[in-house]
């Protein structure tokens, strides 16, 4: 058991101290076992999508026509990935990304990611760290493509990180904000 | 000693056999016999002793360092549960789970915080996109109770769907939708992180 020596003295009483270790050992197991059943193991995360719902209109507010942003497009195909910029209608550019046959359920196009990381440096307007702002993604996928391809597909689009000014500290965030085309 | 025999250890027993019924506990065979090599072979002594000393140190760090570990990594924010039917997909960017209303889609049914809420195989069954009219109401509700919870603060819109990797995209986008027009504009994918070392 431990112990505890402070020396010879010269008086009749004992100066050495047996400590009792069993209650300190068990006090030890018992928290052991409190911590490993309440312990959660699994790492759950998630990725925002956001839902482009036009709110009531305000009969007081005058409407203000304002020019339509850009929008980057990624339509998944069998074999290819197009990524389109659109102002409103118009087609502001195209480009295509192959999308690789990949065995398994782990799923990663970083071809893609890097497509739409170049993609965004060249056409974005809300590249300055003072912009709070982010540019908007719209998928468009086929009916039958299983979710963990829409999620190897955000993935990719949400690899693309830009610098944001908060609480006077430049942060990483996604470029991009993601919502579903319904259509 | 009569009749020559040498005395080499001390005859302790007593001269009436019956004097004591009750012997002290030990061994007793062939104990009788006079001779000092057999003596000392079946008394069993100057062998190693059967006692260990436990060090108790290393043992006592042992637990300490497991007990740090663990209360470390201990999360007092309770276990998110998600369904055993459903299999979440893996990915590298994300965030950190945040209360909201969870969603749950699995190959047959939809639940909302547990309870049923509809069902995939109506949807896919149909082949195109429609409102899920009871995981509509029960979201509307639960928006409604967070309001009169809370009148003062505005509603964050955000929920969370754990859908498993195999449901197809029709399923999503109508489930998408419909927690949309609940008031839930802000949809999250619940998924696992994946490993810094995994491809």
């Amino acid at each position: 058991m431990g112990g505890v020596d402070v020396g010879s003295s010269g008086g009749k009483r004992q100066m050495n101290m047996e400590i009792n270790m069993i209650p300190f050992i068990d006090l030890l197991m018992v928290t052991i076992m409190f911590l490993l059943i309440t312990a959660v193991w699994a790492n759950f995360s998630r990725m925002n999508a956001n839902a482009q719902i036009p709110g009531p209109p305000d009969p007081t507010k005058e409407i203000d026509p304002q020019t339509p942003e850009k929008v980057l497009n990624v339509h998944v195909t069998d074999s290819e990935f197009k990524l389109v910029w659109k102002q409103g209608a118009t087609v502001v550019s195209e480009t295509t990304a192959e999308r690789p046959k990949q065995a398994g359920t782990e799923l990663r196009y970083d071809d893609l990611a890097k497509k739409i990381a170049d993609e965004w440096k060249q056409q974005s307007s809300h590249q300055d760290k003072s912009d709070k702002k982010q540019d908007q993604a719209i998928l468009h996928v086929d009916n039958r493509l299983p979710f963990k391809e829409v999620i190897a597909v955000l993935d990719a689009i949400y690899d693309c990180k830009r610098e944001m000014m908060v609480d006077n500290q430049a942060k990483a965030f996604p470029a991009f904000n993601m919502s579903f085309s319904v259509r | 000693m009569s009749g020559g025999r040498i005395k080499m250890f001390p005859d302790h027993r007593h001269p009436d056999p019956h004097a004591h019924a009750i012997h002290k506990p030990g061994r007793r065979l062939m104990h009788h016999v006079p001779l000092h090599f057999v003596h000392k072979r079946v008394a069993g002594g100057g062998g190693r002793n059967v006692n260990a000393n436990l060090n108790l140190v290393a043992f006592i760090d042992f637990l300490i360092v497991t007990v740090i570990f663990l209360l470390m990594s201990f999360s007092a924010s309770g276990e998110i549960t998600v369904d055993k039917n459903i299999n979440l997909p893996k990915a590298d960017n994300v965030d950190d789970v945040i209360e909201a209303p969870m969603v749950s889609v699995n190959g047959n049914q939809v639940l909302v915080d547990g309870s049923a809420a509809g069902s995939t195989r109506a949807i896919e069954d149909l082949g195109r996109m429609q409102k899920v009219d009871e995981l509509f109401d029960i979201l509307k509700r639960k928006r409604e109770l967070w309001k009169s919870f809370h009148p003062q603060k505005p509603f964050p819109g955000v929920c969370i769907l754990q859908v498993d990797e195999n449901v197809s995209s029709l399923v999503v986008k109508s489930v998408f939708q419909t927690a949309a027009y609940a008031g839930y504009p802000n949809v999250s994918f619940m998924v696992k992180k994946r490993g810094k070392t995994s491809n």
